[in-house]
């Protein structure tokens, strides 16, 4: 993997163009839930390398699941479910969970504060803290709901595909750490041909449903998967079809044009009104009494 | 004050209401303008910057609310539209022009009334839809994308009001302003805009 720029190529909530000078190669993370044994050592690395401090007051669940979601200091998790098929087989899916990293991402269109969201040109999506507000916005624009807001600091956060292990030409810390090669890094066009790959093995094996989960809804995702049921993602704990809500696109789109249309046309229409009509004088006219 | 040329168009309470609200919803309009589109962000600088906008709004929001609440009951007997007032939102087109045979306004006329009625109503729905915005977390990713909408249209339809308000308080109708600050009109100007208002203040008791 060679070293990816960090150029930034979409920045939230501003209007002019992103500097976008260099090109890079598109990355992307594969998740080989076939080949997952939930051994949990990317949660780990994730923690350590992003040195999140970790919580000791929530509540275990009676589950193999580490939490029961995620949280503002725990940017993945395996989630384990236990699925009974129609068979009467009992199936147990661990699937790594964590921010998919649109490449058309609900988060950033819906933030209102400039540059506390960036797309990188080589399609990794990141929170800047420095410039968060707080607002939340991003949780409800996200379809994944990934974003987690720390109460005490009121910033938002989530995995950042370990945007600093990239800059620097190293893969990110989830997939050093995973014994099973069931995660791998690199460009998306070279991991997809090895997710189509590892499809066609496992419908050879019997999976006639195996199939890339890389939903369309947001323009497609640089965490994709690999799952041997792709025509029941709930199974995994993955939505059906994510995409950019109706009601963001109504907000940033013709919406937000009616709003510049009512606050700019008010003002000028009551200065053309005052120009043709004037005050409206009345015949004793209102002059202090004397 | 019965030898005074003037009679009193507003209580103390009166102003003191108009003016919380007022100087909220301003607030409430530039921090909102801020939060819903970035051309506006610069508003957040203005006041303090986005973090302390963030926190404010909604607690000025709720303050706003209360004020408004206040004035609707103060208000809402004089705010009903009658038959004399329904003419009138037919003619309207005249007053906008200046024209005569305006049907005579009571102590406030159709458009003030309905500008009462639709603010209050605007505030209602802001006050609900802004609660699921301002606890993100604690409510589902359904009711904060309708809060959204419900918030924006709402805050679009209140802030025409304003202008339209702000316009003709100060500049069109000459002495509303000096009403609302020291509460007094000329009796001359009741009668050009309030006529059936001034009637019945005059008559005596």
């Amino acid at each position: 993997m060679p070293t990816v720029s960090l150029e930034v190529k979409a920045v939230s909530a501003t209007t002019t163009p992103a500097p976008g000078m260099k090109e890079a190669p598109l990355v992307a993370k594969l998740i080989d839930v076939s080949s997952c044994i939930g051994c949990k050592a990317c949660e780990v690395a994730c923690q350590e390398w992003n040195d999140l401090p970790p919580s000791v007051d929530r509540p275990f669940t009676g589950s193999y699941q580490t939490f029961p979601d995620l949280q503002w200091n725990f940017w993945q998790l395996i989630k384990f479910r236990e699925i009974l098929r129609e068979d009467g087989r009992l199936e147990w899916t661990m699937t790594k969970y964590q921010c998919m990293h649109c490449a058309d991402p609900g988060c950033l269109r819906a933030c209102p504060a400039p540059g506390a969201i960036v797309q990188y040109a080589n399609g990794i999506v990141d929170f800047v803290q420095e410039n968060c507000i707080g607002c939340g916005y991003c949780i409800t624009g996200c379809p994944f709901d990934v974003p987690r807001l720390n109460p005490q600091t009121g910033k938002v956060s989530k995995c950042t595909l370990c945007s600093d292990r990239v800059a620097a030409g190293l893969e990110p810390a989830c997939i050093k750490a995973c014994p099973t090669n069931c995660l791998s890094f690199g460009t998306k066009e070279k991991l997809l041909e090895i997710a189509h790959r590892r499809v066609e093995q496992l419908k050879e094996r019997g999976y006639a449903h195996a199939g890339i989960y890389d939903p369309p809804g947001v323009g497609g995702t640089h965490v994709i998967y690999v799952l041997p049921h792709a025509d029941r993602p709930e199974d995994y704990g993955l939505p059906r079809n994510p995409k950019v809500s109706w009601a963001l696109k109504l907000w940033k789109g013709p919406l937000k044009w009616l709003g510049h249309l009512i606050v700019f046309g008010g003002i000028l229409a009551a200065f053309v009104h005052y120009l043709r009509f004037g005050p409206h004088r009345v015949r004793e006219e209102d002059s202090p009494p004397s | 004050m019965a030898d005074r040329d003037e009679i009193q168009r507003f209580t103390m309470a009166e102003r003191l209401i108009h003016w919380a609200v007022a100087i909220f919803f301003v607030y409430l309009v530039l921090s909102g303008l801020a939060l819903f589109y970035p051309s506006f962000y610069w508003l957040a600088y203005v006041l303090g910057g986005g973090p302390v906008i963030r926190s404010w709004h909604p607690i000025v929001g709720v303050l706003m609310f209360v004020f408004l609440a206040a004035m609707y009951l103060k208000w809402r007997r004089d705010m009903r539209l009658d038959d004399l007032d329904r003419q009138w939102l037919r003619q309207i087109d005249k007053y906008i022009r200046h024209a005569e045979g305006v049907p005579e306004a009571g102590r406030f006329n159709a458009g003030q009334k309905l500008l009462f009625k639709t603010m209050s109503l605007m505030g209602l729905l802001l006050l609900l839809s802004g609660i699921p915005l301002w606890f993100p977390t604690r409510f589902s990713r359904n009711l904060r994308e309708w809060s959204i909408l419900v918030h924006e249209i709402a805050a679009l339809v209140a802030i025409g009001g304003l202008i339209a308000h702000i316009y003709m308080g100060t500049a069109v109708v000459r002495g509303s302003m000096r009403a609302m600050l020291t509460g007094w009109v000329s009796r001359a100007w009741a009668r050009a805009h309030h006529p059936r208002w001034a009637r019945e203040v005059e008559r005596p008791s």
